[in-house]
């Protein structure tokens, strides 16, 4: 019995620890990928990163995606644009960048993001930028 | 990388097939030894589904009895069904490693089942592929054909 009790303490141990790993790698990419420059816009805009294999991407991703209505969206192919999913550290699929008008990576989520969540880092994003141009 | 029409509800049996399967011989094993050979006839069955599709016995399940009988709505999605197919493969080489472990070293055999298990309950109930994260990570690398 005992080995079954010692199974348990090690798949949760596992699981437990990458779990942790997982929170760690995500702050640290997002740390990185703020600050990144990309194309210029007049107004806030998603990256959008995905590709073929991702199944998230299409059932929850796209349509959170379509419910924000005219922000502009750049999708990315996360393969075959290599090195611009590199410089946004984007690990997972989906990934989705909030970018300012600048070309400043203001937020990235790494993962399913909800269309309230998208909705909330935009609304952030014209604020600071209204903010800045009162200033 | 041509996109077809991939029926989730397939998936989701398979997943529910796995962490059952695995439950059953963990707790079942406790109580009677033999109910281990539940963990590699798992991976038997996870490895010829991968190879040979119409072997899957889970999927095989569901498009025979209970997508027919309407137990289970189907739920095609736009989708390639190469990562899907790399997950269960994958799966099933751990089960084929846990199974190796069972007699000699049943915690690692066991705790390796109990994660395949995981990471299938993870899949069923958030929709986190871990083994389509890992296809993904591998054709970015050029290491597949992805």
């Amino acid at each position: 019995m005992s080995s079954y009790l010692w199974a348990l303490a090690v798949a949760g141990a596992v699981v437990v620890a990458a779990a942790c790993l997982e929170v760690l790698r995500s702050r640290r990419a997002r740390l990185q990928a703020v600050g990144t420059t990309a194309e210029p816009a007049s107004e806030p805009y998603i990256l959008y990163f995905t590709g073929d294999g991702c199944t998230v991407c299409r059932t929850h991703q796209e349509p959170a995606l379509a419910r924000l209505g005219t922000v502009r969206i750049d999708k990315v192919d996360a393969i075959a644009e290599r090195t611009l999913a590199d410089r946004f550290h984007v690990y997972t699929l989906p990934t989705t960048v909030v970018m300012s008008p600048e070309g400043r990576a203001l937020n990235v989520n790494y993962g399913y993001a909800t269309a309230p969540k998208l909705e909330r880092q935009l609304a952030e994003a014209r604020g600071a930028r209204i903010q800045a141009a009162t200033a | 990388m041509s996109t077809q029409v991939v029926d989730h509800s397939a998936l989701k049996v398979n997943q529910t097939g796995i962490v059952t399967t695995v439950l059953v011989a963990f707790i079942g094993s406790a109580f009677y030894r033999p109910m281990l050979v539940l963990i590699p006839l798992l991976a038997v069955v996870l490895l010829l589904g991968t190879f040979v599709p119409r072997l899957a016995l889970f999927k095989q399940f569901y498009f025979k009895v209970l997508k027919p009988r309407g137990i289970v709505r189907p739920r095609p999605v736009p989708d390639r069904p190469e990562p899907h197919n790399f997950a269960q493969g994958l799966g099933g080489v751990f089960l084929v490693v846990a199974s190796a472990f069972l007699l000699p070293v049943p915690v690692i055999g066991l705790a390796l089942a109990l994660l395949v298990a995981v990471l299938a309950f993870v899949n069923l109930a958030f929709g986190y592929c871990l083994g389509c994260q890992i296809y993904f990570q591998l054709g970015k690398r050029g290491l597949i054909r992805a």
